[in-house]
């Protein structure tokens, strides 16, 4: 039997198609795989790859010490464990490892859940208090200095201060908030001022409450019949979360408490009162305080506040979506997005929302007005580039924008700019060929789409699946005389994991490679100013180019980290 | 066929057809046995160590059989484009498949044809540079109405270098919805466009991982500290950081 591939998947014609049948019996195939090879209990959240550990551990080793890194990592590779397995493993002192447990929850690296454990036959359950690493905090660490850009853009100088004071300590009570303003003095405007600017941030939604600090954690089969409860009449069946998952949901404050600011009970000048009056007004200011002070914790409840990250990661991926599309089309384009983003953002209840919208025309008019860029934007020019962004429209002229492909194209471009610079022009074209047609693909029929000669297009391909950017099938026909074919394809759900991990690594490199220079030149930084002058100030400029260059770096690489992780 | 671009002459192989009126020639009966397995391969051809595999003759009976059948004009020997140092044999009758030559886009001596492909190319980037929003149609129509070529490229030849740009990221692809810049197109028909100004810079932008060295590095998975590969003795961060 002969075999030969007379189809053109990816030409219009109306040829016979004689592959088809096979390749799509392989991709069936393939996702049976893939389905069974996935990690029992489903859910979203990935666990760490082997580098993004590594990375974790170094940031926690360079912030807090090695100590508190080895049971970070620990955590971190054996997941969720007592207290007692810890110290079991670490083969450290009890009191060791809860200081260290100590630091990590302070700083919103570790949450502590407590679990019951069924018992045997005649035992009764129990409880015990289990600690998990939240490799996702751990990593948001390294972005400290971008969250205090994007609030001193937008608040003042106190809230400035303020927002450093959570982010060094991790977590702070109202009262720590004012000790820490004042070093302690019983001092009125200090209260009021600190007060006043932690209402700010919280209304700015920087500042969260923070969760519960030990969540009961039900056993699986009471949670998942709940869920099963839940979700009888829904359509759609509800997703098992993985234990991680299931830790912060139940540790997240409700959503009506967690940023439940002061209520405010000012009075007119003449005396009226106000909706929320009290008997009289030196009572009523004691009864204000009591009240905004409860609200905020400083009457000894102890309300602890910290960074909402979510915030701040849901204005990043807005402006990097603002970014790619002014860059892929052009600055009308992203004044219209970025419009469309800053009066949906409110709205959107999660930071991996798949749309924005619909709006109407008129309400995204109005927002575009508001910003300098858009000014000058015509109605009409606002249409143009609605539909450049492919936007979907509404009967009634709203317009919906699919996020989720925008960031989709951001991360296909990255790869893609790895793979030029690694592997060179040809191995690009066919990398994106692959990429976009997002199936299976003979290599002859590779070759001709891509124009690479026949012969460089096998090597270009086994370099590329031996470095892991590419699946590879082989198709055996029997015959007179047996003829192996192969297929290849760009498998995203495996090579995103993959680079991510390369990023991690560079992540990872890029630090220890600034450490190592620092290291190199130390007597030189300690030297007095004076004493830099001729070759020793030139080298001395040098570190400082060499250490800009790779912090800068590390930024810029945190941002395609982001790209992959958290967007 | 010849094919016109600038001041240069690219020559395609002219493919001639045997008189079939003349009768065939004397054949001994290993030459037989080699000119009827050859003529039953039809356009797809046999390779010269097939044919000693599957008639099972000696080699020397085999070449000098080959020989003589192709003195005699009844074979012919052609290049295989995935294997271009084998002997690969067709009955003249036959023109090789696409599979043994590789199509439209390769010579005879089996190489991809990549002077005039980016010629093509260059042409199509600039006529939907003119068109701002084009089909593979008015793209074809415009490359026939330039006459830089003598002779017809078909509207699939000009599609498989256009969907080339697209991978080149020349060009965005996008399915018309009618409205805005493409209202002349309609809905639903693929159009392309140019993604960048001729003024931009020739290479799309350069990704933040492909930028440090670590992101180009073939050799990053065996990178570690303290090992033979480490950032802190890298020759590329060294000489990324040459200042």
């Amino acid at each position: 039997m002969s075999f030969r591939p007379s189809c053109d998947p990816l030409a219009s014609s109306s040829s016979s198609n004689t592959w088809s049948p096979l390749v799509q019996r392989l991709e069936q195939e393939q996702e049976q795989r893939q389905r069974q090879q996935q990690p029992r209990g489903g859910g979203t959240m990935v666990p760490p790859s082997q580098y993004g550990i590594k990375y974790a551990v170094h940031i926690i080793s360079s912030h807090f010490g090695d100590l508190v890194a080895k049971v970070c990592e620990c955590l971190l590779r054996r997941g969720p464990l007592t207290h007692r397995n810890i110290v079991r493993f670490m083969e450290i002192s009890a009191s060791q490892v809860k200081n260290c447990l100590l630091v990590l929850i302070q700083q919103n690296c570790v949450q502590a859940f407590s679990v019951e454990h069924p018992g045997g036959d005649e035992d009764e359950s129990r409880r015990s208090t289990e600690y998990m690493a939240v490799f996702d905090n751990i990593i948001h660490r390294m972005r400290f200095p971008k969250f205090v850009a994007v609030v001193s853009q937008e608040l003042d100088k106190e809230c400035v201060e303020l927002f450093q004071g959570l982010l060094q300590h991790g977590r702070l009570t109202l009262e720590k908030m004012i000790d820490r303003a004042k070093s302690g003095q019983e001092d009125c405007p200090a209260q009021d001022a600190t007060r006043e600017t932690l209402s700010k941030l919280i209304n700015a939604r920087f500042v969260e409450r923070c969760p519960d600090p030990e969540p009961h954690l039900s056993p699986p089969s009471e949670e998942e019949g709940r869920a099963r409860k839940r979700t009888k009449f829904s359509k759609v069946a509800a997703e098992p979360q993985t234990i991680e998952e299931r830790v912060l949901a139940a540790a997240a404050p409700m959503e009506a408490k967690r940023f439940l600011t002061i209520f405010h009970t000012t009075t007119e000048e003449d005396g009226q009162k106000t909706e929320c009056s009290f008997p009289g007004v030196g009572e009523k200011r004691k009864c204000d305080a009591l009240e905004s002070d409860k609200e905020l914790g400083s009457d000894g409840s102890q309300v602890l506040w910290r960074v909402n990250v979510q915030e701040f990661m849901h204005r990043f991926r807005h402006k990097a979506c603002v970014e790619n599309v002014r860059e892929r089309l052009d600055g009308g384009a992203a004044v219209a997005l970025n419009a469309m983003l800053e009066t949906s953002r409110s709205m959107e209840k999660k930071v991996k929302t798949d749309n924005a919208g619909p709006l109407t025309i008129n309400t995204i008019y109005e927002e575009v007005m508001k910003g300098e860029a858009g000014r000058a934007m015509t109605l009409d020019h606002l249409r143009a580039s609605l539909v450049m962004l492919g936007c979907e429209r509404g009967t009634d002229e709203s317009y919906q924008i699919d996020l989720k492909n925008i960031i989709e194209l951001a991360q296909n471009e990255e790869v893609e700019s790895v793979v030029l610079k690694r592997y060179g022009r040809e191995a690009y074209r066919i990398f994106r060929l692959l990429s976009k047609a997002n199936r299976l693909i003979e290599t002859d029929k590779i070759s001709s789409t891509a124009f690479v000669d026949k012969t460089e297009t096998s090597k270009i391909l086994f370099r590329l699946w031996k470095d892991e950017f590419l699946h590879m099938e082989k198709v055996v026909v029997t015959g007179p005389r047996q003829t192996q074919f192969l297929l290849w394809k760009v498998n995203k759900s495996t090579l995103w994991p993959h680079v991510l991990d390369e990023m991690y690594h560079a992540a990872l490199n890029l630090n220890l490679r600034v450490a190592y220079e620092l290291e190199k030149e130390n007597e030189l930084l300690n030297l007095p100013i004076e004493k830099r002058s001729g070759p020793l100030e030139k080298r001395y400029n040098r570190l400082r180019t060499v250490r800009l260059l790779l912090e800068s770096s590390l930024m810029k690489l945190d941002d395609a980290i982001m790209l992959f992780h958290d967007f | 066929m010849i094919c016109c671009c600038s001041n240069e002459v690219l020559t395609m192989s002219k493919r001639k057809r045997p008189d079939l009126k003349v009768p065939a020639p004397y054949m001994t009966e290993q030459e037989k046995i080699l000119y009827n397995l050859i003529q039953s391969k039809q356009d797809l051809g046999i390779w010269s160590w097939d044919i000693k595999r599957e008639t099972s003759l000696p080699d020397n009976v085999v070449d000098k059989s080959l020989k003589s059948l192709r003195s005699k004009l009844l074979i012919k020997e052609v290049v295989n484009v995935q294997f271009k140092g084998r002997k690969h044999y067709l009955a003249s009758e036959f023109e090789p498949s696409s599979e043994i030559t590789g199509g439209k886009w390769y010579n005879d001596q089996g190489f991809l044809e990549t002077e005039f492909i980016n010629f093509l190319k260059d042409q199509c980037l600039k006529h939907i540079r003119n068109l701002k929003i084009a089909t593979v149609d008015t793209v074809a129509n415009a490359v026939r109405r330039s006459r830089v070529l003598k002779i017809d490229c078909s509207s699939q030849e000009i599609g498989d270098i256009v969907r080339a740009l697209v991978l080149d990221n020349d060009v965005i692809e996008m399915r018309s919805n009618g409205l805005g810049e493409f209202a002349s197109v309609p809905t639903g028909r693929m159009c392309y466009k140019c993604r960048r100004s001729p003024d931009a810079m020739k290479e799309p932008r350069v990704g933040v991982m492909a930028w440090i060295p670590c992101g180009v590095c073939p050799r990053i998975a065996r990178c570690m500290p303290g090992g033979t590969i480490s950032p802190m003795t890298c020759e590329y961060y060294s000489k990324w950081l040459d200042f």
